[in-house]
């Protein structure tokens, strides 16, 4: 059963994450800042987790670095959650190697469709490119 | 003791005793050498054997006759004294043969009185008388005497004993005249080969004379002796040498044909005073008063009269003899032969000192000498050739003569020489002909005082050899000065033309040389002027340099530098003698050099300036005579100034010194505008420092090796590094980062950090590259600012949209998410479910508004369009309001104290607003005390202030972020311990609101221990 970690300091989101993905039959483990999320990655080794960024303690960014350089984590995908609107924060969440990014407010309907796509590109060996994807996509669209 | 040989013998034994006595006599006499000690024996024995009363021999001669030998009988007179008046002695002289007298008393050949008379006999005791002459190759000597006191015959036995005896004396005395003969002409040969030895040793003629009356006079036991030499030129004999004579005689001369010398002279033999009576000899000089006689004797050599020498004595018992005759003519021939050596020697050393003085000539052509060292030569080789005391050269100048050289010259003279030779000299020069003077004393072409010079100086006669034309212009002169006066033959002057010519080919060739070697030595000082002036900077000092280098270089005495400023000719620099009279001075003469320099753009080249140039000009008023002026040129090609030098005295400047001076205007001309561009291109840089330390970017230039070689008082203040540590080395080096950008292109505007004092400073920073011919780099200037301020606002900006975008779609995501998901149509929730996600809907929608709010005052307090209800605000009711409100929603464990003045307190506030500035220190209170502790609010009054202070135990405030934490979005390093971020406005809003209530908001914080905000307020 797919496992997806929800790390986000707001509890109503955390809620509303838990709600929509267990109705489509994913299991949900929560953190509620950056150093429990780095620890219920380790614990948990969920298939996806959706990171928010800007959290007490440690932000997404952080836990997005300490999970990659951990060869136990790294290869979990990480589809950032953030209230930014900037693109410069998406290029940085990629370049982090994050695959997906997320932006506040967002339908919570699509969040399980969100996973499977993930897990099922991440399954095909498409991780990397699709992030490779996105990011050239990205920067395409700074430099213009 | 020989007995009386009749007495005691037979005639036999008689003729045999006699034949043996004879025969001892004969031995004795004949081997004696003392011949007076075997006499006295002859006579004494043979008396004895006679039985004589005495027996003696008399010697005649030339000389009064004397006892040479005597014996007497005992009790018998002698008769020596009587030696002339011995009648029988004088009769066997007179008659030539012996005489036997038995009885003189009766004997008639004693008849003549001139024999002595018979009475002088008689007194003696006398009456026999035999007397036997002797005779010495056929002359009578002497006289063998025998006296008998008794009358009787002399036997025949005893007259042949006598006459043998006789004979034996004979021969004694002829030998031992013969040796003492012959010892005297020993004596004699002995002195004239000493004589001779000096004559041939000795090559100083007065020497060798001197030396000979000295022996003269010895030999000859002469009180004195001297030596005369004629001069035939003057007919008179001359005193060369004299002996224990009065000195002044040396030098002395007298008409050669008066005196005994002159007779002697004329007659060309030997002769004694005494055989001129008549004459004064020998020669009329008080100095012979005292002599009694003379012996003058001529000096011939091949029969040609040279002069005579003489002897006197003042005894009158000397007379001089022939034999003296003899010895003296024999030194008149030794001295006319020391006279010939003499000559002949003379001769001699003057062809080698004529030989030396051509080689010295020889060698000074051969050698690269310098003008000075061959007129040198030339000087001593003249004076050696003719045999002068001392010597000068002369070289012509524009008026006169000038010295050039000199050897051995007495300073006067020297000294009257450089000043003004005499007229004379100057005429021999300007014609190029020797000019002799054999007494210069007596010369009347010289003037008194150049004739009292000459002589005080030791000089007698000169003589003058010009130089030739091989010195320009006139010719010189060499004088050689004797210390005699001297006659000067055609010989002399031959070799006076000689030596000049010698002389004129070496001061040809020492002309060539001088040229040669002053052109070098050009070359070189020109090279050394221009190593010496390319680097100076300042261009006073270039000129100075010039004016003082120009003289040295061109053997000047001065030089003075010309520069137009505001079109006058204004001295700018000058060196040497005199040229502070020039300093300053403006050339506005027509006339004078320097004009004719600029008018003309050449050089002007003088030997002796024109009587019209100096009064024009004030060096050349002040005694210069020529000059050399060139001009300064300016880069443009015009003149800008000019150079002159100036030379006391006639001086012909040469094409090459000509050339050197334009060659130093050349070098002075680069080097000036070298200084001039060097003093623009230093004003420029000063000035451009002064921009640059003036405007508010930091500048840094590098040059082509990176390294720094300007940094701006701005660039100090902004790195923090100072000029100082920061020139001369790389950027990198000081500031631990690169500034250029990487290539020769800049890339434009840049935002780099630093770090200064371990915080990091951003720089917006521009770079421009400049290339040198070549294209490369030759060095960046880089413009920078700090933009650290700006940055960190527009980092608060970029904070700020992110935290109001945070802030807005935190509660928008809830309120968005839960309604889209109770209007799910696939799920279906519970009661609880559905009021949990409207509760959060609710919720978030109050905390959207909070934010909304929060926002609005931020617009308004930045626009200051803030509404205040100002008016009479009690401070203890608001604490204890808000302080309520706190306490109901504490969850940490704080706890709250309230410290608030007995009576009222109240401030001049707008009662809403002051809550909430109070709302937002307690919540801030709150926040950052993790841990909970005590929140101290407290309120009090002051001098028309209130102040309201909130303070808490919590983590504090670093006091780098104390000013910061009231700044729009500043959340400060130390996140909220409870996680909730806050759009960082509380603080800037308490502020803001407090500012506009008219009154202040401030924190005192210690890190660790808690933080104390207060809020002054007007009292009310």
């Amino acid at each position: 059963m797919t496992k997806v970690l929800v790390v986000d300091d707001e509890a109503p989101i955390r809620l509303l994450c838990r709600v929509n993905l267990e109705a489509e039959g994913i299991d949900v483990v929560e953190a509620a800042d950056g150093v429990a999320g780095v620890e219920q990655a380790r614990a948990e080794r969920p298939d996806v987790i959706l990171l928010d960024v800007m959290m007490p303690r440690l932000d997404g960014w952080g836990v997005a670095e300490e999970l990659l350089r951990d060869p136990a984590t790294s290869d979990i995908p990480i589809v950032f959650l953030t209230a930014r609107a900037e693109m410069r924060h998406e290029e940085r969440a990629l370049d982090l190697g994050g695959i997906d990014f997320v932006t506040k407010p967002f339908n919570p309907v699509g969040l399980a469709p969100l996973v499977r796509s993930v897990l099922a590109k991440v399954e095909q060996g498409r991780g990397e490119t699709r992030r490779h994807e996105k990011l050239a996509e990205l920067r395409a669209q700074l430099d213009s | 003791m020989t007995a009386p040989l009749d007495s005691r013998s037979t005639p036999v034994e008689a003729a045999l005793e006699r034949e043996s006595l004879l025969t001892a006599i004969s031995q004795q006499v004949r081997s004696r050498v003392d011949l007076d000690a075997a006499l006295d024996a002859t006579v004494e024995q043979v008396g004895r054997g006679l039985g004589a009363l005495r027996a003696f021999i008399r010697i005649d001669g030339d000389e009064p006759a004397s006892i040479m030998a005597e014996w007497n009988a005992p009790g018998a007179p002698a008769v020596a004294a009587l030696a002339d008046r011995l009648a029988g002695t004088n009769l066997a002289a007179r008659l030539g043969h012996t005489i036997a007298l038995a009885d003189i008393r009766n004997a008639a050949e004693l008849d003549d009185p001139s024999l002595g008379g018979r009475e002088t006999l008689l007194a003696a005791g006398v009456l026999a008388v035999l007397a036997t002459p002797i005779v010495a190759r056929d002359a009578t000597v002497g006289v063998l005497t025998f006296h008998r006191s008794d009358a009787g015959d002399w036997s025949q036995g005893d007259i042949d004993l006598a006459e043998a005896v006789a004979r034996e004396a004979a021969v004694a005395i002829h030998m031992a005249r013969l040796l003492e003969e012959t010892e005297h002409r020993l004596a004699q040969a002995t002195a004239l080969f000493e004589a001779a030895r000096v004559v041939t040793g000795e090559l100083r003629l007065e020497l060798v004379l001197k030396r000979l009356v000295m022996a003269l006079a010895r030999l000859l036991h002469a009180d004195a002796a001297d030596c005369y030499l004629l001069d035939t030129r003057r007919d008179t004999l001359r005193c060369t040498a004299a002996f224990k004579l009065d000195p002044v005689l040396v030098q002395w001369e007298f008409p050669a044909d008066e005196g005994l010398a002159g007779e002697a002279l004329r007659r060309g033999r030997s002769l004694l005073s005494r055989d001129y009576p008549g004459l004064q000899a020998p020669g009329p000089h008080p100095a012979y008063r005292d002599f009694t006689s003379y012996l003058v004797a001529p000096m011939l050599l091949a029969g040609e009269k040279q002069g005579v020498v003489g002897v006197a004595t003042r005894d009158q018992d000397r007379v001089f003899t022939r034999g003296d005759a003899d010895v003296l003519e024999a030194f008149a021939g030794l001295a006319s032969v020391a006279l010939r050596n003499a000559a002949a020697f003379e001769q001699s050393a003057r062809q080698a000192r004529i030989q030396r003085a051509f080689y010295r000539i020889a060698a000074a052509l051969a050698a690269p000498l310098s003008q000075d060292e061959t007129l040198q030569a030339v000087v001593e080789a003249a004076k050696d050739a003719v045999g002068g005391v001392f010597a000068a050269a002369l070289l012509p100048t524009r008026m006169s003569l000038r010295l050039v050289g000199s050897q051995t010259l007495p300073d006067a003279l020297a000294e009257a020489l450089a000043r003004a030779p005499a007229g004379a000299l100057e005429d021999a020069a300007r014609d190029g002909r020797v000019l002799t003077a054999q007494a210069v004393a007596s010369d009347e072409r010289f003037d008194a005082e150049w004739k009292n010079l000459v002589l005080r100086s030791g000089g007698k006669a000169l003589l003058a050899i010009p130089l030739g034309e091989a010195v320009a212009g006139p010719a010189g002169l060499v004088v050689v000065f004797f210390p005699t006066e001297r006659a000067f033959g055609d010989d002399d002057v031959e070799l006076a033309r000689h030596l000049a010519a010698a002389a004129a080919g070496a001061l040809v060739r020492s002309e060539q040389f001088e040229t040669e070697r002053s052109s070098r030595a050009l070359a070189q000082h020109l090279a050394r002027i221009s190593r010496l002036l390319a680097p100076e900077l300042d261009p006073s000092l270039v000129l100075r340099e010039v004016a003082r280098e120009a003289p040295l270089l061109l053997g000047a005495d001065v030089c003075v530098v010309h520069e137009i400023l505001d079109g006058e000719l204004v001295v700018v620099a000058a060196e040497g003698e005199g040229a502070a009279a020039a300093a300053g001075s403006r050339a506005v003469l027509r006339g004078s050099p320097a004009r004719e320099v600029v008018e003309s753009q050449a050089p002007v080249v003088r030997e002796a300036a024109r009587s019209d140039e100096r009064s024009a000009d004030p060096l050349l008023a002040a005694g210069y005579d020529a000059y050399l002026s060139v001009p300064l040129t300016a880069p443009d090609g015009g003149v800008r100034g000019v150079i002159s030098v100036y030379s006391r005295g006639l001086r012909a400047w040469r094409p090459d010194e000509v050339d050197a001076l334009l060659a130093v205007s050349g070098s002075a001309s680069a080097a000036l505008a070298n200084a001039q561009l060097y003093q623009r291109v230093a004003l420029e840089k000063e000035r451009n420092e002064a921009i640059l330390a003036a405007i508010a970017d930091g500048i840094v230039a590098t040059d082509a090796q990176s390294r720094v070689v300007l940094w701006n008082a701005e660039a100090e203040r902004i790195t923090g590094v100072p000029a100082a540590e920061a020139l001369g080395r790389q950027p990198s080096e000081v500031l631990q980062r690169e500034l250029a950008s990487e290539g020769d292109v800049p890339s434009g505007d840049r935002m780099i950090s630093i770090t200064r004092g371990g915080h990091d400073v951003w720089l917006s920073l521009t770079e421009a590259v400049m290339s040198d011919h070549e294209g490369g780099v030759a060095g960046r200037v880089f413009a920078f600012r700090d933009i650290s301020g700006e940055r960190l606002v527009e980092q608060m900006k970029s904070d700020f949209v992110s935290t109001v975008s945070h802030e807005l779609r935190t509660p928008l995501t809830s309120i968005y998410g839960f309604s889209a998901t109770l209007l799910r149509s696939d799920l279906t929730f519970d009661d609880e479910e559905r009021t949990t996600f409207l509760t959060y809907i609710a919720s978030e929608s109050e905390r959207l508004t909070q934010v909304l709010d929060a926002l609005l005052h931020v617009a308004r307090l930045d626009s200051g369009d803030l509404e205040l209800q100002l008016g009479r605000t009690s401070v203890g009711e608001v604490v204890t309001e808000v302080v309520a409100g706190a306490e109901a929603a504490a969850r940490n464990g704080h706890r709250f104290v309230v410290e608030l003045p007995d009576g009222p307190v109240a401030a001049r506030a707008d009662g809403r607003k002051l809550r909430q500035v109070l709302d937002a220190l307690i919540d801030n209170a709150v926040k950052y005390s993790p841990g909970g502790g005590t929140v101290t609010v407290a309120a009090r009054e002051r001098t028309n202030v209130v102040e309201l202070r909130v303070a808490d135990e919590g983590i504090g405030i670093a006091p780098a972020e104390q000013p910061r934490i009231f700044t729009k979005f500043y959340r400060g390093g130390n996140p909220r311990p409870d996680g909730d971020r806050g759009p960082g406005l509380s603080l800037f809003i308490a502020r803001g609101l407090v500012t506009a209530m008219g009154g202040r908001l401030s924190v005192s914080s210690v890190e660790g221990e808690g933080s104390s905000f207060v809020v002054e307020l007007p009292a009310a």
